[in-house]
């Protein structure tokens, strides 16, 4: 009796910890985040691992995710337009054009709501929206799973990173999100610019980088801070070069497009867009939610003598009365090798972000 | 040779031995949660109005001057909220578009609390730190104050009032002022200091203390008052100084218990 007493124990005491998924076992993935930026909250319900970004990077790039096999996300959002577009608008499988720029796709851990008009709250929520879009990849989520499944590479990496059998729209997206949240961009000259304007610790290639800033770049950042220069801060500043809010810039007179307004349904919201980073932006023309912009020049024109007045129009844009902030064509030389600064050639470049062979 | 009692007692041991081996045996898998002790959930509240009735953002209220003036943004950070030497958060940001009413959630003893300290702003000592260091959970870590700091050197704005105003008598409804009050800077930081205060019981143990913020008393002010045709934007620059400590003073009035 005493014997199968001991052997019951010690049979328990070897399966007591079984875990639920036997096999399963994720490889924390550790996020490169610089050190001048804020922590990333990650979803308590899609923490990072290894292999759940190899998986979205994959899906990414996947064109099956289309109706007709022919478009993949990185169709819209391509690595050498700092994951943009470099059309005004996106052509879908069907030929059918959007009448919205391709948002970069750059530091999106840190955005609080997603689309020019924030119509999703989260990363997870705003990725299932462009394969089922009838102008976009248009294809139903059932289709687009079931294509998966038809691949064993797929069946064996969404157990990998999920640890469970089965594919579905979530487990896509919430991989495609992971993957996104890796595509970190904090080391533009910028970056140097901005640690060396706080006293924060330059690395051995910050100073190098630091080395490089030409007086006329540093006189840029001056006009682009001030209140009497392009006054650009108050929407584009710190670490992410944004701040999270919707604004009306004064493109129209009257919308065509209402923007956030549409979301909210408030007519105080018509005509506001969400506020987008600056970062890279050397590599993502057109400019403008409408991508109406096609080189800085105009954009930098715009803000000076452009802009246009209406009931939204932001309280920021505080020269609006005369059109903008009158920045004459040395000023706004000085303020477009300014933005040049953003470019982070290590991150469009990054290979871990291009398509897996 | 080990003797019967002898292997009694060995069993014995072996059979305890291996009920603490499965006892222990996932001690280092287990998450153990130790709930802290936490008191009553005390809320802190603002509702914006307008003299007596609530204010609504992008609606239109008329001044004692008579003009007309939608207010767009209400924000301001509270910090080093106590009574005395007990603390009860370290720091609140009011956003009136994004959160309501709501200024600060902390758990405490509403008996701790029957006055209330704080400074309106950011204190010197902490407002030109990084601020991509502070806490998650802290209202001054720039994830969650985003529009709300400046930079390092100038530091967090500590009142934002953003509105337009029609001030002039054209006969027509165009808003031809953007009003713009971002105030900062150490030196413009006020204090608050609330005694009596009236906390109310919500049930659920959470008590809700409430505030009002009446910007017809803002812009006219018991002693002076901001005319928003010639009064309309501050920064906190240079040659601002006067309009920003109106901006400060009036608001700090305008900030009372309900």
């Amino acid at each position: 009796m005493k014997y199968a007493l001991i052997a019951f124990v010690i049979v328990a005491t070897f399966f007591s910890c079984k875990k639920d998924n036997v096999g399963y076992e994720p490889t924390p993935y550790e996020l490169d985040i610089p050190s001048h930026f804020p922590d990333m909250i990650i979803p308590i319900d899609n923490p990072m691992t290894v292999e759940g970004v190899a998986l979205g990077r994959k899906l990414f790039y996947e064109k099956q995710l289309s109706g007709d096999n022919t478009q993949a996300c990185a169709a819209c959002h391509s690595p050498q337009s700092a994951f943009s577009d470099d059309n005004q608008f996106s052509t879908g499988i069907d030929g059918l054009e959007g009448n919205r720029n391709s948002m970069a796709l750059i530091n999106l851990g840190w955005q609080n709501f997603f689309f020019w008009d924030g119509r999703s709250a989260t990363l997870e929520e705003q990725i299932l929206e462009p394969v089922m879009n009838p102008i976009e990849m248009h294809e139903t989520w059932p289709n687009a799973v079931s294509k998966l499944y038809g691949s064993q590479e797929y069946r064996d990496m969404f157990y990998q990173a999920f640890g469970e059998t089965g594919i579905d729209s979530v487990k896509v997206s919430k991989s495609i999100a992971q993957f996104l949240r890796t595509m970190i961009s904090g080391n533009s000259k910028y970056d140097v610019m901005y640690k060396a304007e706080n006293n924060l610790p330059l690395s051995a290639s910050d100073q190098a980088m630091y080395a490089t800033v030409s007086p006329e770049e540093s006189a840029g950042y001056d006009l682009f801070k001030s209140l009497n220069g392009a006054d650009c801060f108050h929407c584009h500043n710190g670490p992410l070069m944004q701040v999270q809010k919707f604004s009306n810039n004064g493109l129209d007179a009257a919308f065509t497009d209402n923007g956030r307004g549409d979301v909210t349904g408030n007519p105080s919201d018509n005509g506001k867009f969400k506020v987008p980073t600056l970062r890279n932006i050397a590599y993502s023309a057109p400019y403008m939610h409408d991508g109406r912009f096609a080189t800085l020049d105009e954009v930098i024109n715009h803000y000076s003598f452009g802009v246009n007045i209406s009931p939204t129009l932001d309280p920021l844009i505080e020269y609006a009365a005369q059109g903008g902030v009158q920045l004459g064509p040395f000023e706004a030389d000085l303020v477009k090798k300014f933005l040049l600064t953003l470019s982070d050639e290590s991150f469009i470049n990054n290979p871990d972000f291009q398509e897996p062979q | 040779m080990i003797k019967f009692e002898n292997m009694k007692i060995v069993n014995a041991i072996l059979i305890a031995g291996c009920l603490a081996l499965v006892l222990t045996s996932c001690m280092d898998d287990e998450i153990v949660t130790c709930e802290p002790l936490e008191g009553s959930t005390l809320k802190l509240t603002v509702q914006p109005t307008f003299g007596a009735q609530d204010l609504h953002l992008d609606s239109t209220y008329t001044t004692a001057e008579g003009y007309k003036v939608q207010f767009t943004e209400i924000k301001f950070y509270i910090q080093d909220v106590k009574n005395g030497s007990v603390t009860m958060i370290s720091d609140g940001l009011f956003d009136f578009r994004s959160r309501g009413t709501l200024l600060l959630e902390a758990s405490g003893d509403p008996l701790d609390f029957a006055g209330l300290q704080a400074n309106l702003g950011v204190d010197s000592s902490i407002n030109h730190d990084n601020p991509s260091e502070f806490p998650n959970s802290s209202w001054l870590n720039i994830s969650n104050s985003n529009d709300m700091h400046w930079g390092w050197n100038p530091g967090y704005i500590f009142v934002k009032i953003e509105a337009k105003a029609d001030t002039i008598a054209d006969g027509n409804d165009v808003f031809d002022h953007n009003v713009v009050f971002h105030v900062g800077l150490d030196a413009n930081m006020q204090t608050l200091d609330y005694t009596n205060l009236n906390w109310l019981a919500l049930g659920n143990d959470v008590h809700e203390l409430q505030f009002g913020l009446d910007l017809a008393t803002f812009l006219q002010g018991s002693t002076q008052s901001i005319d928003l045709q010639t009064e309309f934007s501050s920064h906190s620059a240079p040659g601002q100084e006067a309009l920003t400590l109106k901006v400060m003073e009036n608001f700090k009035e305008a900030l009372t218990l309900l």
